[in-house]
Protein backbone atom coordinates (compact mmCIF):
# COMPACT_ATOMS: atom_id res chain seq x y z
CA UNK A 1 0.00 0.00 0.00
CA UNK A 2 1.99 3.01 -1.04
CA UNK A 3 -0.23 5.69 1.46
CA UNK A 4 2.31 3.94 4.23
CA UNK A 5 5.14 5.27 2.79
CA UNK A 6 5.74 7.47 5.96
CA UNK A 7 5.06 4.94 8.17
CA UNK A 8 7.52 2.47 6.94
CA UNK A 9 5.56 -0.78 6.55
CA UNK A 10 4.48 -0.30 2.84
CA UNK A 11 5.67 -3.72 2.34
CA UNK A 12 3.59 -5.76 4.89
CA UNK A 13 0.45 -7.14 3.01
CA UNK A 14 -1.75 -7.30 5.14
CA UNK A 15 -5.34 -7.42 2.84
CA UNK A 16 -5.81 -9.82 0.36
CA UNK A 17 -6.30 -6.99 -2.31
CA UNK A 18 -3.51 -5.07 -1.23
CA UNK A 19 -1.56 -7.34 -3.20
CA UNK A 20 -2.46 -5.79 -6.36
CA UNK A 21 -1.93 -2.26 -5.39
CA UNK A 22 1.37 -0.76 -5.84
CA UNK A 23 -0.06 3.09 -6.37
CA UNK A 24 -1.75 4.91 -3.22
CA UNK A 25 -5.68 3.30 -2.91
CA UNK A 26 -7.87 5.85 -4.89
CA UNK A 27 -11.11 7.25 -4.30
CA UNK A 28 -11.78 8.14 -7.93
CA UNK A 29 -13.08 5.00 -9.88
CA UNK A 30 -16.08 5.36 -6.47
CA UNK A 31 -16.93 8.92 -7.92
CA UNK A 32 -17.02 7.70 -11.55
CA UNK A 33 -19.07 4.74 -10.60
CA UNK A 34 -21.53 7.03 -8.24
CA UNK A 35 -21.93 9.55 -11.24
CA UNK A 36 -22.21 6.52 -13.99
CA UNK A 37 -25.10 4.98 -11.46
CA UNK A 38 -27.00 8.39 -11.20
CA UNK A 39 -26.96 8.49 -15.27
CA UNK A 40 -28.06 4.96 -15.51
CA UNK A 41 -31.01 6.07 -12.68
CA UNK A 42 -32.33 8.44 -14.96
CA UNK A 43 -31.93 6.02 -17.74
CA UNK A 44 -34.60 3.77 -16.06
CA UNK A 45 -36.48 6.33 -14.97
CA UNK A 46 -36.92 7.86 -18.58
CA UNK A 47 -37.03 4.47 -20.55
CA UNK A 48 -39.73 3.41 -18.01
CA UNK A 49 -41.63 6.16 -18.43
CA UNK A 50 -42.09 5.45 -22.23
CA UNK A 51 -43.79 2.08 -21.63
CA UNK A 52 -41.94 0.77 -24.37
CA UNK A 53 -44.37 -2.77 -24.44
CA UNK A 54 -42.32 -5.70 -24.64
CA UNK A 55 -38.77 -3.65 -24.57
CA UNK A 56 -39.53 -2.09 -21.15
CA UNK A 57 -38.67 -5.40 -19.35
CA UNK A 58 -35.91 -6.17 -21.25
CA UNK A 59 -34.25 -2.54 -20.66
CA UNK A 60 -35.15 -2.22 -17.23
CA UNK A 61 -33.27 -5.59 -16.39
CA UNK A 62 -30.50 -4.90 -18.83
CA UNK A 63 -29.69 -1.51 -17.11
CA UNK A 64 -30.46 -3.38 -13.48
CA UNK A 65 -27.73 -5.81 -14.16
CA UNK A 66 -25.15 -3.10 -15.58
CA UNK A 67 -25.87 -1.22 -12.23
CA UNK A 68 -25.73 -4.19 -10.24
CA UNK A 69 -22.41 -4.94 -11.90
CA UNK A 70 -20.95 -1.71 -11.26
CA UNK A 71 -21.99 -2.16 -7.47
CA UNK A 72 -20.22 -5.61 -7.20
CA UNK A 73 -16.98 -4.98 -9.25
CA UNK A 74 -16.27 -1.71 -7.91
CA UNK A 75 -18.14 -0.49 -4.65
CA UNK A 76 -18.07 -4.32 -3.27
CA UNK A 77 -14.17 -4.71 -4.42
CA UNK A 78 -14.94 -8.26 -6.40
CA UNK A 79 -12.55 -6.76 -8.70
CA UNK A 80 -9.87 -7.23 -6.34
CA UNK A 81 -10.85 -10.40 -4.66
CA UNK A 82 -10.16 -13.29 -4.54
CA UNK A 83 -11.36 -16.21 -6.95
CA UNK A 84 -12.88 -18.48 -4.55
CA UNK A 85 -14.99 -15.29 -3.88
CA UNK A 86 -15.80 -14.86 -6.85
CA UNK A 87 -16.93 -17.85 -7.09
CA UNK A 88 -19.38 -17.74 -4.04
CA UNK A 89 -21.03 -14.89 -5.75
CA UNK A 90 -21.12 -16.48 -9.18
CA UNK A 91 -22.80 -19.49 -7.74
CA UNK A 92 -25.39 -17.59 -6.16
CA UNK A 93 -26.17 -16.18 -9.43
CA UNK A 94 -26.73 -19.66 -11.27
CA UNK A 95 -28.56 -20.84 -9.16
CA UNK A 96 -31.23 -17.58 -9.06
CA UNK A 97 -31.11 -18.11 -12.93
CA UNK A 98 -32.12 -21.93 -12.26
CA UNK A 99 -34.95 -20.90 -10.05
CA UNK A 100 -36.52 -18.20 -12.59
CA UNK A 101 -35.54 -20.08 -15.56
CA UNK A 102 -37.76 -23.63 -14.61
CA UNK A 103 -40.28 -21.50 -12.93
CA UNK A 104 -40.88 -19.20 -15.17
CA UNK A 105 -41.02 -22.12 -18.15
CA UNK A 106 -43.71 -24.31 -16.00
CA UNK A 107 -46.39 -21.07 -15.53
CA UNK A 108 -45.65 -20.26 -19.15
CA UNK A 109 -46.17 -23.89 -20.54
CA UNK A 110 -49.40 -24.12 -18.82
CA UNK A 111 -53.22 -25.02 -19.85
CA UNK A 112 -55.96 -22.83 -19.48
CA UNK A 113 -57.56 -24.58 -15.91
CA UNK A 114 -53.96 -24.63 -14.49
CA UNK A 115 -53.69 -20.47 -14.39
CA UNK A 116 -55.19 -18.90 -11.39
CA UNK A 117 -58.69 -17.82 -11.25
CA UNK A 118 -59.41 -14.57 -13.15
CA UNK A 119 -56.18 -14.78 -14.99
CA UNK A 120 -55.80 -13.58 -19.01
CA UNK A 121 -54.79 -16.88 -21.29
CA UNK A 122 -52.61 -16.69 -24.36
CA UNK A 123 -53.14 -13.80 -26.36
CA UNK A 124 -55.33 -11.85 -23.27
CA UNK A 125 -52.18 -11.07 -21.33
CA UNK A 126 -50.94 -9.06 -24.57
CA UNK A 127 -52.06 -5.16 -23.37
CA UNK A 128 -54.76 -3.51 -26.11
CA UNK A 129 -53.22 -0.25 -27.66
CA UNK A 130 -53.84 1.89 -25.24
CA UNK A 131 -55.88 0.32 -22.29
CA UNK A 132 -54.04 1.82 -19.93
CA UNK A 133 -53.70 5.27 -21.75
CA UNK A 134 -56.13 7.02 -18.70
CA UNK A 135 -54.02 5.73 -16.05
CA UNK A 136 -50.70 7.35 -17.19
CA UNK A 137 -49.31 9.95 -14.41
CA UNK A 138 -49.73 13.84 -15.07
CA UNK B 1 1.55 -14.51 15.58
CA UNK B 2 4.03 -12.39 13.28
CA UNK B 3 4.93 -9.07 14.65
CA UNK B 4 2.82 -7.12 12.68
CA UNK B 5 -0.24 -8.54 14.34
CA UNK B 6 0.96 -8.00 17.82
CA UNK B 7 1.34 -4.50 17.32
CA UNK B 8 -2.56 -4.35 16.46
CA UNK B 9 -5.14 -3.31 18.63
CA UNK B 10 -6.47 -5.54 21.30
CA UNK B 11 -8.95 -8.46 19.48
CA UNK B 12 -8.78 -7.85 15.98
CA UNK B 13 -7.00 -11.74 15.27
CA UNK B 14 -9.01 -13.90 16.37
CA UNK B 15 -7.29 -16.58 18.04
CA UNK B 16 -8.02 -19.94 15.67
CA UNK B 17 -6.34 -17.89 12.78
CA UNK B 18 -2.51 -18.76 12.10
CA UNK B 19 -2.10 -15.42 10.74
CA UNK B 20 -3.97 -11.97 9.74
CA UNK B 21 -3.52 -12.38 6.15
CA UNK B 22 -5.34 -15.24 6.49
CA UNK B 23 -8.01 -14.46 8.61
CA UNK B 24 -8.37 -11.27 5.42
CA UNK B 25 -8.66 -14.20 3.34
CA UNK B 26 -11.59 -16.04 5.06
CA UNK B 27 -13.43 -13.26 6.50
CA UNK B 28 -14.65 -11.54 3.46
CA UNK B 29 -15.49 -15.35 2.23
CA UNK B 30 -17.17 -16.23 4.61
CA UNK B 31 -19.52 -12.67 4.61
CA UNK B 32 -19.83 -13.45 0.76
CA UNK B 33 -21.43 -16.92 1.47
CA UNK B 34 -24.06 -15.01 3.75
CA UNK B 35 -24.46 -12.74 1.05
CA UNK B 36 -24.71 -15.53 -1.01
CA UNK B 37 -27.68 -16.81 1.22
CA UNK B 38 -29.06 -13.38 1.26
CA UNK B 39 -29.27 -13.40 -2.64
CA UNK B 40 -31.59 -16.53 -2.78
CA UNK B 41 -33.51 -15.82 -0.52
CA UNK B 42 -34.93 -12.13 -2.30
CA UNK B 43 -34.64 -14.61 -5.52
CA UNK B 44 -37.43 -16.54 -3.20
CA UNK B 45 -39.64 -13.55 -4.10
CA UNK B 46 -38.42 -12.06 -7.31
CA UNK B 47 -39.40 -15.77 -8.48
CA UNK B 48 -43.09 -15.22 -7.04
CA UNK B 49 -43.09 -11.85 -8.59
CA UNK B 50 -42.00 -13.51 -12.20
CA UNK B 51 -44.98 -16.15 -11.87
CA UNK B 52 -47.63 -13.29 -11.08
CA UNK B 53 -46.73 -10.56 -12.96
CA UNK B 54 -46.51 -13.44 -15.76
CA UNK B 55 -50.37 -14.32 -15.05
CA UNK B 56 -51.32 -11.00 -14.28
CA UNK B 57 -49.60 -8.37 -16.90
CA UNK B 58 -52.25 -5.72 -16.66
CA UNK B 59 -52.90 -5.68 -13.24
CA UNK B 60 -49.46 -5.30 -12.42
CA UNK B 61 -48.98 -2.49 -15.38
CA UNK B 62 -52.21 -0.48 -13.85
CA UNK B 63 -51.20 -0.99 -9.91
CA UNK B 64 -47.60 -0.01 -10.62
CA UNK B 65 -49.06 3.18 -11.91
CA UNK B 66 -50.64 3.52 -8.72
CA UNK B 67 -47.50 4.23 -6.85
CA UNK B 68 -45.60 6.81 -6.30
CA UNK B 69 -42.68 7.01 -8.71
CA UNK B 70 -40.99 9.97 -7.50
CA UNK B 71 -40.83 9.05 -4.35
CA UNK B 72 -39.21 5.16 -5.71
CA UNK B 73 -36.87 7.75 -7.73
CA UNK B 74 -35.90 9.60 -5.46
CA UNK B 75 -35.34 6.71 -2.90
CA UNK B 76 -32.97 5.02 -5.49
CA UNK B 77 -30.77 8.33 -5.87
CA UNK B 78 -30.43 7.75 -1.73
CA UNK B 79 -29.52 4.15 -1.60
CA UNK B 80 -26.88 4.54 -4.23
CA UNK B 81 -25.25 7.33 -2.95
CA UNK B 82 -25.53 6.39 0.52
CA UNK B 83 -23.22 2.97 -1.40
CA UNK B 84 -21.09 5.32 -2.89
CA UNK B 85 -20.53 7.11 1.01
CA UNK B 86 -20.40 4.42 2.67
CA UNK B 87 -17.60 2.60 -0.15
CA UNK B 88 -15.83 6.51 0.55
CA UNK B 89 -15.98 5.51 4.09
CA UNK B 90 -13.68 2.35 3.49
CA UNK B 91 -11.44 4.15 1.33
CA UNK B 92 -10.48 7.00 4.09
CA UNK B 93 -10.16 4.05 6.62
CA UNK B 94 -7.54 2.58 4.96
CA UNK B 95 -5.96 5.59 3.94
CA UNK B 96 -5.74 6.40 7.75
CA UNK B 97 -8.58 9.66 7.95
CA UNK B 98 -10.64 8.41 10.43
CA UNK B 99 -12.57 11.64 10.80
CA UNK B 100 -13.70 11.62 7.19
CA UNK B 101 -14.70 7.97 7.64
CA UNK B 102 -16.59 8.55 10.62
CA UNK B 103 -18.47 11.32 8.49
CA UNK B 104 -18.75 9.23 5.69
CA UNK B 105 -20.34 6.37 7.85
CA UNK B 106 -22.71 9.46 9.58
CA UNK B 107 -23.91 10.32 6.16
CA UNK B 108 -24.90 6.77 4.94
CA UNK B 109 -27.09 6.66 8.13
CA UNK B 110 -28.79 9.85 7.62
CA UNK B 111 -29.60 8.67 3.72
CA UNK B 112 -30.71 5.83 5.08
CA UNK B 113 -32.77 7.37 7.81
CA UNK B 114 -34.39 9.64 5.06
CA UNK B 115 -35.07 6.04 2.44
CA UNK B 116 -37.07 4.60 5.90
CA UNK B 117 -38.81 8.27 5.68
CA UNK B 118 -39.64 8.04 2.50
CA UNK B 119 -41.00 4.56 2.58
CA UNK B 120 -42.95 5.39 5.51
CA UNK B 121 -44.87 8.13 4.01
CA UNK B 122 -45.53 5.80 0.48
CA UNK B 123 -46.82 2.90 3.46
CA UNK B 124 -49.13 5.78 4.94
CA UNK B 125 -50.77 6.37 1.62
CA UNK B 126 -51.42 2.76 0.69
CA UNK B 127 -52.59 2.60 3.93
CA UNK B 128 -55.60 4.72 3.39
CA UNK B 129 -56.36 4.23 -0.19
CA UNK B 130 -56.59 0.00 1.51
CA UNK B 131 -54.20 -1.09 -1.05
CA UNK B 132 -53.45 -3.72 1.37
CA UNK B 133 -51.88 -7.61 0.78
CA UNK B 134 -54.06 -10.44 0.29
CA UNK B 135 -57.57 -10.12 1.89
CA UNK B 136 -57.25 -6.72 3.14
CA UNK B 137 -57.08 -5.30 -0.57
CA UNK B 138 -59.86 -2.94 -1.28
CA UNK B 139 -57.92 -0.05 -3.38
CA UNK B 140 -61.08 1.60 -5.01
CA UNK B 141 -59.13 2.39 -8.06
CA UNK B 142 -57.86 -0.82 -9.11
CA UNK B 143 -60.16 -3.64 -9.07
CA UNK B 144 -59.15 -6.40 -11.47
CA UNK B 145 -57.80 -10.09 -10.30
CA UNK B 146 -53.94 -9.81 -9.29
CA UNK B 147 -54.20 -6.25 -8.06
CA UNK B 148 -53.93 -8.33 -4.59
CA UNK B 149 -51.03 -10.03 -5.27
CA UNK B 150 -49.11 -6.92 -6.37
CA UNK B 151 -49.47 -5.07 -3.43
CA UNK B 152 -49.01 -8.68 -1.69
CA UNK B 153 -45.79 -9.14 -3.21
CA UNK B 154 -44.84 -5.20 -3.12
CA UNK B 155 -45.45 -5.18 1.00
CA UNK B 156 -43.31 -8.43 1.12
CA UNK B 157 -40.21 -6.98 -1.50
CA UNK B 158 -40.38 -3.53 0.25
CA UNK B 159 -41.26 -4.82 4.03
CA UNK B 160 -38.08 -7.55 3.49
CA UNK B 161 -35.51 -5.31 1.81
CA UNK B 162 -36.82 -2.02 4.86
CA UNK B 163 -36.11 -5.06 7.39
CA UNK B 164 -32.38 -5.23 5.75
CA UNK B 165 -32.09 -1.26 5.79
CA UNK B 166 -32.80 -1.24 9.58
CA UNK B 167 -30.29 -4.30 10.44
CA UNK B 168 -27.60 -2.28 7.86
CA UNK B 169 -28.18 0.97 9.79
CA UNK B 170 -27.75 -0.50 13.23
CA UNK B 171 -24.59 -2.57 11.72
CA UNK B 172 -23.42 1.25 10.21
CA UNK B 173 -23.87 2.80 13.93
CA UNK B 174 -22.02 0.77 15.30
CA UNK B 175 -18.92 0.12 13.01
CA UNK B 176 -18.84 4.18 13.13
CA UNK B 177 -18.31 3.88 16.94
CA UNK B 178 -15.84 1.22 16.34
CA UNK B 179 -14.48 3.77 13.26
CA UNK B 180 -14.09 6.62 15.91
CA UNK B 181 -11.97 4.68 18.55
CA UNK B 182 -10.15 4.37 15.80
CA UNK B 183 -10.28 0.28 15.30
CA UNK B 184 -10.24 0.51 11.16
CA UNK B 185 -7.13 2.08 10.05
CA UNK B 186 -4.59 1.46 6.72
CA UNK B 187 -3.34 -2.02 8.97
CA UNK B 188 -7.06 -3.08 9.73
CA UNK B 189 -9.95 -2.43 8.08
CA UNK B 190 -11.68 -5.74 7.18
CA UNK B 191 -14.16 -5.69 9.67
CA UNK B 192 -15.25 -1.93 8.09
CA UNK B 193 -15.26 -3.70 4.61
CA UNK B 194 -17.84 -6.74 5.79
CA UNK B 195 -20.08 -3.98 6.77
CA UNK B 196 -20.07 -1.65 3.92
CA UNK B 197 -20.27 -5.02 1.67
CA UNK B 198 -23.73 -5.41 3.80
CA UNK B 199 -24.90 -2.00 3.08
CA UNK B 200 -24.06 -2.25 -0.84
CA UNK B 201 -26.58 -5.31 -1.32
CA UNK B 202 -29.03 -3.59 0.85
CA UNK B 203 -28.34 -1.28 -2.72
CA UNK B 204 -28.04 -4.06 -5.11
CA UNK B 205 -31.65 -5.66 -4.21
CA UNK B 206 -33.32 -2.00 -4.65
CA UNK B 207 -31.81 -1.69 -8.09
CA UNK B 208 -33.86 -4.51 -8.71
CA UNK B 209 -36.88 -3.83 -7.06
CA UNK B 210 -36.85 0.10 -8.22
CA UNK B 211 -37.94 -0.78 -12.37
CA UNK B 212 -39.72 -3.96 -11.30
CA UNK B 213 -42.46 -2.58 -8.96
CA UNK B 214 -42.05 1.28 -9.89
CA UNK B 215 -41.79 1.43 -13.69
CA UNK B 216 -43.94 -1.37 -15.46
Amino acid sequence: MGESGSSGRANVALHPDDRHEEHAHSAIPYVVVWIVLLVFTALTYLTGKQHLGAWALFIALAIACLKSALVALIFMHLKDSSGMTRLVFGTSLVFVGILLFFTVADVATRFRPATPAGAPFGTERSQPEGLLEHELPE
Amino acid sequence: MSPEAASLPEGILAHHFASLERQNEAMPLGMWLFLATEILLFAGLFTGYSVYRFEFPLAFAECSRHLNLTAGTVNTIVLITSSFTVALSIHFARIDQRRAAVVCLALTILFALGFLGIKAIEYTAHFHERALPGKYYAFEEVKVPGAAMFYTLYFLMTGLHGLHVLVGMSVLTWLLWRTNQGRYSSRYYTGLELGGLYWHLVDLVWIFLYPLLYLI
